[in-house]
């Protein structure tokens, strides 16, 4: 607790005198976009200062010894510290309890939409909510499966000791709470509506500073996630057990891999469009500003060569999870692995050429909507060996259907609907009628959901007892299972039809006739947020009180397995040996790995 | 084996069925008035129909495997060790590739060809999106911010552009749309075909569909499609009207 004390302090400290001197400097107020500017990164580097980055690493470079925080028990939690399986955890703590906050966002975005008029909040609070809610539920898409899981599991998975760069790994995990502080106090300096996109002219017009904020935090979520990726592919690329080979890596390793490989290559498109945002607010550049010879397009080229890909950030690591728990609770081997990991490499490859897919509509060169439209539907024959995947894994399996399970059919649903329905947005014909009408937000709700969330909820109820060394309750867990999944067609299938019917995306106020519809979806959608309510309370109580876990309750074959739950500190014992597939269930005499010494086998 | 495969087949066949009517028949579109709303109608009911089989696919093989294969126990031993064989492999890539190539053919091609429709017009509107108005110019000098009044059967072309920040011109009972961006003048082409009046049809409107800041739900204007006579004779009273207005000033 003394570093998250120090952290604060350091963060707070570094803003006040950053942003005071800077004003001083440039003559203006402190609340101006310079000195919130060097404020912000002040207090970055304040933040991580105190939080130990000096003490446990940059000592070092001036040749002190460094002095790590050894804290012991539920105290390293909130320090600098370098297990993977800790920062697994802070990842995921903090980014459910985002994941709740975006969901209560929703929540406010529906009691105004569940009658016309303007409800119970105004135009410019609908704006900085809806605003909000989309930032927040980006970045959990894109981190929570790979932040948590892919840093818990994959050293585990592959039979390492820990990440090849453990200290880079809790400096991409200690990025995150400036941004979440950053991203939540931007709308209290105003001006925070042009929604999670930021395309300009309207982010550099608006009166303000909250866009920098905005701004400043995106990028520094971006960093994270650069180092994060960097970390997990170096891990996998350098860390295996002897005879883990490229062939025998569980299939979340795989996903993990490929999507950090995204967001190793395309985040900083991303973090630079956003800096030339701010050079145009603050340093009165236009690059986006027409009066000035600048261009609004070129933002929403460079924004979509990430947003895009970032969209297989957010889902390839759910694949992964979807593919896992059913080969495990199929108890057959994961039909055609090497064609879905040919997949997930073309997924890769492709997803970077398809960006203008986002723009038919936004006047660029009618040359070129063809070469987008037939790239983007190329991705639907990458995307279909992972479903043929999935279903073939079941077919004719022994399937236990407890709530991973049942929440990866969910996802096997869910996904498909947003693949679908994906389609009519890629094809010109129906897009320019689809494009930013409620069409678009079912749309892809169904892929963000159903690909990324799904895949986080099943993970963390099949990795529940290996992380917290209890079981979660079953009953508690099929019933939200079931629940979830309902209310969420409830919500959000009505959503297609209002969009087909001419509501637009991103108002607080829509056309009369449509008012039935939408308080039927608003209604749907408390029924969905409540699903929740049982979530959290379930995983409260069973992280508490929950009975104990034996190191294996599912009879699984991988590696995490087959140490104690929670695994011990430096996750093997002893180096384990890889001797065959990760699933090869009901092939005689098949063995994954020797662990500790003594062999076991898969069941 | 083979009953499992059979039994898969006909339920599938049964909900494509049962799919493909519902589709065909339930129109989900609503009325619109233009030469292009029906393109992208009958695109969408295109895709709709090469979209139920795939849909039903899944669905019934996911459905069944949990209702025949399921069990709430642990089971106490594993499936058969069916790798994927590369057959199966190659003919589902092989299926799914002809379906992309299809729909990429159609209605991909040929929809964005008939969407785009020819470049020539019978009339040219210009329109100015700022916040929260839209201005619109007419060839003979008229000018309105308050409605949008088109003849029908007439092929028109907007040259559309914005003052301060992006906007986007969408009329839904038209199908179309295109953002309209500062510093540019971007074009949309339609041909009208019906009358209608946005007092009855709320998707007769001028709708921002691009976030342009706390107008942007309200930045809406009606819309009337009304025959050429009916036209003319506005277009009179208009400049009738403004050479009145002249005169007096
Ligand atoms: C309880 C569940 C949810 C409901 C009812 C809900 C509802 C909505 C609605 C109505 C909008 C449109 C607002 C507008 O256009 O004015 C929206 C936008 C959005 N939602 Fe959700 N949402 C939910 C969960 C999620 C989740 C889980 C994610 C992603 C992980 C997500 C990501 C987004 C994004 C990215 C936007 C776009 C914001 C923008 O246009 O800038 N939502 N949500
Ligand atoms: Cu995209
Ligand atoms: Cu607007």
């Amino acid at each position: 607790m003394r570093a998250l004390i120090r952290a604060v302090s350091g963060g707070a400290g570094g803003y006040v005198i950053a942003a005071f001197v800077t004003s001083l400097i440039t003559g203006g107020s402190v609340s101006d976009g310079v000195p919130v500017t060097f404020g912000y990164i002040f207090a970055l580097l304040g933040w991580l200062h105190g939080i130990g980055v000096w003490n446990a690493w940059a000592r070092e470079w001036f040749g002190l010894p460094p002095k790590p925080d050894n804290a012991k028990g539920w105290t390293r939690y909130f320090t600098f510290s370098t297990d993977h399986k800790v920062i697994g955890s802070q990842y995921l703590v903090t980014f459910l309890v985002v994941f709740l906050v975006g969901g209560l966002m929703a929540m406010v975005i529906r009691l105004e939409l569940a009658g016309t008029g303007e409800g119970f909040i105004d135009a410019d609070t609908y704006n900085k909510v809806m605003s909000m809610h989309g930032i927040l539920m980006v970045a959990v898409a894109v981190a929570a499966v790979l932040g948590s899981f892919g840093n818990y599991l994959v050293p585990l998975m592959i039979g390492a000791d820990d990440m090849a760069f453990p200290r880079i790994n809790a400096l991409s995990f200690w990025l995150i709470p400036p941004v979440a502080i950053s991203l939540l106090s931007a709308p209290l300096l105003g001006s925070f509506e042009a929604g999670w996109t930021a395309y300009p002219p309207l982010s550099v017009v608006a009166a303000g500073d909250g866009q920098l904020l905005f701004n400043m935090g995106v990028i520094t979520f971006g960093l994270s996630s650069i180092l994060g990726g960097l970390n997990i592919i170096t891990t996998v690329a350098t860390m295996r057990a002897p005879g883990m080979t490229w062939g025998r890596l569980p299939i979340f390793v795989w996903a993990t891999f490929s999507a950090s490989l995204l967001s190793l290559v395309i985040t900083q498109f991303f973090a630079a469009s956003l800096v030339l945002i701010h050079l145009d607010r603050v340093a009165g550049t236009t690059f986006f500003g027409a009066a000035g010879g600048g261009d609004a397009l070129l933002y929403e080229h460079m924004f979509w060569f990430y947003s895009h890909p970032a969209v297989y950030i957010m889902v390839l690591p759910g694949f992964g999870v979807a593919l896992e728990v059913i080969t495990h609770f199929s108890r057959k081997p994961l039909f055609a692995y090497k064609a879905v990991v040919g997949a997930f490499l073309t997924i890769v490859g492709l997803s970077s050429l398809v960006w203008a897919h986002h723009m038919f509509t936004s006047g660029m060169a009618a040359y070129l909507h063809a070469p987008f439209m037939v790239l983007t539907e190329a991705i639907s024959v990458p995307t279909g060996v992972i479903f043929l995947s999935a279903v073939g894994t079941m077919w004719r399996g022994k399937l236990w259907m407890q709530t991973p399970m049942l929440l990866a059919g969910g996802w096997v649903f869910n996904f498909l609907i947003g693949g679908i329905t994906g389609l009519f947005l890629a094809d010109v014909a129906t897009d320019v009628q689809l494009h930013d009408s409620y069409f678009v937000v079912a749309h892809f709700h169904y892929t963000i959901i159903g690909g990324s969330i799904f895949g986080l909820l099943a993970a963390v109820f099949f990795w529940f007892p290996k992380i917290t060394g209890r079981m979660y309750n079953e009953t508690m867990g099929k019933i939200f299972a079931v629940w979830v999944s309902v209310a969420l067609a409830l919500v959000f299938i009505p959503m297609f039809w209002v969009g087909v019917n001419g509501m637009n995306r991103r108002v607080n106020d829509y056309q009369q006739d449509l008012e039935t519809a939408n308080n039927f979806i608003s209604w749907m959608a408390l029924l969905l947020g409540l699903s929740f309510v049982l979530f959290a309370v379930n995983l409260v109580w069973s992280a508490l009180r929950g009975p104990k876990a034996p190191d294996n309750p599912w009879g699984a074959s991988t590696l995490e397995w087959q140490v104690s739950s929670p695994p011990p500190e430096h996750n093997f014992p002893l180096l384990p040996e890889v001797v065959g597939h990760p699933y090869d269930y009901g092939v005689p005499d098949a063995q994954h790995a020797v662990v500790g010494g003594s062999a076991k086998s898969e069941d | 084996m083979n009953r499992d495969w059979l039994k898969v087949g006909i339920i599938w066949a049964v909900l494509t069925a049962l799919g493909e009517v519902a589709v065909v028949t339930w129109r989900m579109f609503p009325e619109g008035y233009t030469r292009e709303y029906e393109v992208v109608d009958e695109a969408y009911i295109l895709l709709m129909v090469l979209a139920v089989p795939v849909f039903m696919f899944m669905i019934t093989m996911l459905t069944y495997s949990v209702i025949k294969f399921g069990s709430r126990e642990q089971p106490t031993e594993d499936g058969p060790p069916m790798h994927g064989s590369n057959r199966v492999i190659v003919a589902w890539l092989v299926i799914t590739s002809a379906l992309t190539v299809g729909i990429l053919i159609n209605p991909g091609f040929v929809g964005l060809s008939d969407i785009r429709g020819e470049e020539s017009s019978d009339m040219v509107i210009e329109v100015e999106g700022q916040r929260w108005s839209w201005k619109v110019t007419y060839d003979n000098g008229i000018v309105t911010t308050d409605e949008l009044i088109v003849p029908v059967h007439t092929r028109i072309r907007f040259d559309i552009t914005a003052t301060d920040v992006l906007h986007s011109f969408w009329v839904p009972a038209f199908g179309t749309k295109i953002d309209a961006v500062p510093g540019r003048t971007t074009e949309l082409y339609i041909t009208t075909e019906r009358t209608g009046t946005g007092e009855e049809d709320l998707n007769l409107r001028v709708q921002c569909a691009e976030l342009c800041g706390l107008g942007h739900a309200r930045m809406a204007m009606p819309v009337s499609v009304v025959g050429e006579a009916e036209f003319d004779a506005w277009v009179d009273e208009w400049l009738a009207a403004e050479s009145a207005a002249a005169e007096e000033g």
